[in-house]
């Protein structure tokens, strides 16, 4: 994947568990596997062009299948001196650049799923509601050690609005 | 899984919850103790004047009137009466209401009191549930002073303290006497501002703030109010639909006026609230901030203090261009996410050259040698004129029209972002009010070699995106423009916009000086000093 424009010269990215793969692609079995397996009934009694819509589910589900390793391989995270960088994104991509002296509060949540995975998302808040800069999937220890350095990192930075 | 738990507070949290000696607000579920709040602060708590519930009464009896007219309003006609019962029956519900009204207000004045600290303002309120607000001083981000038109014509009104937590974080004291509530505020600015009163015995009478003298610049005529109005894009999308009414009523020959009545009282509710809202626009300058008054029924007097204004822009219609019209709207955190289009106006009806006198009141320097040139080149220019970066020729498929007009140039002090071709935008960000960055490619662009730049500021009308880039210059601006924010913040002025040296009123000398003044018609280069 040629990704140079979205890179940063002279620094490393820290990618996020590959357990994320997982947790999201048992998300996507869930929310349309089933339809798709719900729909198969109907297909089978009336058939015919009611074999569209689990047709339908079943490529989405394959094309989910094959575009969350690599979207989850695209999520990278650097904590630079003042700010903290996000790269998200294959088809839409994404650079953030937040400075940790803007930080609000930082949230960390895990639902369900990722708890039992091990994993959780931390998500930084600015005083602008469009700053989206939330990294899911990281492992515990990691999501509390970042938690940690970004409040730090926040006090020591603080800048006013 | 692994010891660590991210579940567990932070350490820095535990530290907070810890009570602080040094802390001058009291602890939030201490009970209320006027008079005494904290061991090192004395605060001088009042009450909201008496006629608070004489004026909010009028609400209690108009939301009970109306509840029993639509509820039993059918059955009061029915019933077999005489005209002169109901009347009376319908007189007694709204004095039942006023009286309601009028106890819960009584109980609710009696519980509110409010109180002004070194640090904060206080607001003690509530029946049955109370609430104590706190507001930092150092975090207000406008103070507005409203009289809507029953309070107005008694003489009162009510002062609304922003601080930036979004829509409603506010903290409304209503009502005061007209000079009680100028009296508060010049209070409260003078010490959100860093004014230490020295010499002062503790517990002594607080001598009153003396206001910040305030130089009005600017006045909005009624005439060109109106005449803003007409020519708005609002009021060509009107009239488009009014004629494609009148046409559909001459070819179906069928009057239906009912189906379009709810669109055409909607016009015309925004036309007047338009025309209300921004009636008598004042613009001044003091050592507070830039004050604005306007309103034709309900009058407001807003400040907003130095460094408040975290974005601009200055937008103009159609049908604006030919006499050089410009809507100035700015971002305020406070401000954000409260409904009220007026609320977020600058300056509603701007000439080219009232546009250059307001944009130094939010940023005296614009970091360029040629300010005028590149202001021109922001507001109506094409092309890289003046050093605009614009869209590279191959993201004409996305904008065929608008692919040199839209443009960036950033300056040693704000980015300027200009967009439209037929309704033209300036966005202005200054570098130490961003909040943070970011740059996006879709799929197409990504085939184009292109790509836009996000800069984040706090919610409002000004948004400021930058599209369609060529993709290198975009990340070499991202990152830039990154340090750029970063070496601003570090030379930012203080919250308490008069603790810093030399703090006090924007001269109005050096002002003109720097590039307040009249745009040129054609970039004259002599012109420069």
């Amino acid at each position: 994947m040629e990704s140079a424009a979205f890179d940063v010269p002279g620094v490393t990215w820290n990618r996020v568990s590959d357990r994320l793969i997982g947790v999201r692609r048992l998300t996507v079995a869930v929310f349309l596997g089933v339809p798709a397996l719900a729909t198969v009934v109907p297909a089978v009694i009336v058939g015919s062009a009611m074999w569209l819509l689990p047709a339908v589910l079943v490529l989405l589900v394959a094309w989910a299948w094959w575009l969350i390793p690599r979207q989850v391989r695209a999520i990278g995270y650097a904590e630079l001196e003042d700010d903290l960088l996000i790269r998200k994104g294959v088809l839409f991509r994404s650079l953030t650049v937040v400075p940790y002296g803007r930080m609000q509060y930082v949230d960390v949540q895990a639902g369900p799923l990722m708890r039992r995975a091990g994993m959780a998302q931390v998500q930084l808040h600015t005083a602008s509601a469009s700053t989206d800069a939330s990294i899911p999937g990281l492992l515990e220890a990691e999501a509390s050690r970042l938690r940690d350095r970004l409040t730090e990192a926040g006090e020591a930075r603080l800048a006013g609005l | 899984m692994s010891t660590p738990n991210p579940w567990a507070p932070p350490p820095s949290a535990t530290a907070a919850e810890q009570p602080r000696p040094d802390a001058g607000d009291p602890p939030p579920d201490a009970p209320a103790a006027p008079g005494e709040p904290g061991a090192d602060e004395r605060i001088e708590w009042r009450r909201l004047h008496k006629v608070t519930p004489l004026l909010n009464a009028w609400k209690a009896a108009a939301v009970i009137l109306g509840l029993a007219v639509w509820n039993y309003g059918e059955d009061l006609a029915q019933l077999d009466l005489a005209w002169a019962m109901k009347i009376l029956l319908v007189v007694g519900a709204i004095v039942l209401g006023a009286i309601i009204g009028l106890v819960y207000g009584a109980i609710a004045w009696r519980r509110t009191r409010y109180g002004i600290g070194e640090e904060s303002v206080f607001l003690h309120s509530g029946v049955l549930w109370r609430q104590q607000r706190h507001v930092r001083l150092d975090r207000l981000q406008a103070v507005d002073v409203t009289q809507p038109l029953l309070a107005r014509l008694f003489g009162f009104s009510s002062l609304k303290i922003e601080s930036a937590g979004g829509a409603g974080s506010n903290l409304t004291l209503s009502y005061l006497t007209d000079t009680e509530a100028q009296r508060v505020r010049n209070e409260i600015l003078a010490r959100a501002a860093g004014v230490r009163r020295t010499g002062q015995a503790p517990g002594a009478a607080p001598a009153p703030a003396q206001e910040a003298p305030e130089r009005p610049l600017l006045e909005l005529g009624a005439g060109r109010l109106v005449g803003s109005l007409v020519r708005s894009g609002f009021m060509i999308v009107t009239i488009l639909l009014v004629a494609g009414l009148v046409l559909a009523i001459a070819l179906t020959r069928t009057f239906q006026l009912a189906g379009a009545l709810p669109g055409v009282l909607a016009a015309v509710g925004y036309a007047w609230s338009r025309f209300a809202g921004e009636f008598s626009f004042r613009l001044g300058l003091s050592a507070d901030g830039i004050r604005l008054r306007h309103g034709l029924l309900e009058a407001k007097a807003r400040t907003v203090p130095p460094g408040r204004v975290q974005a601009l822009s200055f937008s103009q219609p159609p049908l604006w261009r030919r006499k050089g019209w410009w809507r100035v709207r700015m971002n305020v955190a406070g401000y954000g996410g409260e409904g009220e289009e007026t609320t977020t106006v600058l300056y509603p009806v701007a000439t080219t050259e009232e546009v250059a006198l307001i944009l130094p009141l939010v940023l005296p320097d614009l970091g360029t040698d040629r300010p005028l040139e590149v202001l021109q080149a922001a507001l109506t220019g094409t092309g890289t004129d003046e050093g605009f970066i614009i869209s590279p020729r191959r993201a004409r498929v996305f904008d065929p029209l608008t692919w040199r007009r839209n443009g960036v140039r950033i300056t040693d002090t704000a980015v300027l972002i200009r967009t439209g071709l037929w309704w033209r935008t300036l966005a202005v960000v200054p570098h130490e009010r961003t909040q943070s960055l970011a740059m996006t490619q879709g799929p197409l662009e990504r085939r184009r070699g292109l790509a836009g730049v996000d800069l984040h500021s706090t919610s409002g009308p000004v948004t400021a995106t930058i599209v369609h880039l060529d993709v290198e210059t975009a990340r070499t601006l991202l990152l830039e423009q990154a340090e750029r924010a970063r070496r601003a913040r570090r030379h930012a002025g203080p919250e308490r916009w008069m603790s810093r040296r030399g703090g006090g009123e924007p001269d109005a000398a050096a002002l003109r000086a720097g590039y307040a003044g009249v745009l040129p018609a054609v970039p004259a280069r002599e012109e420069m000093p």
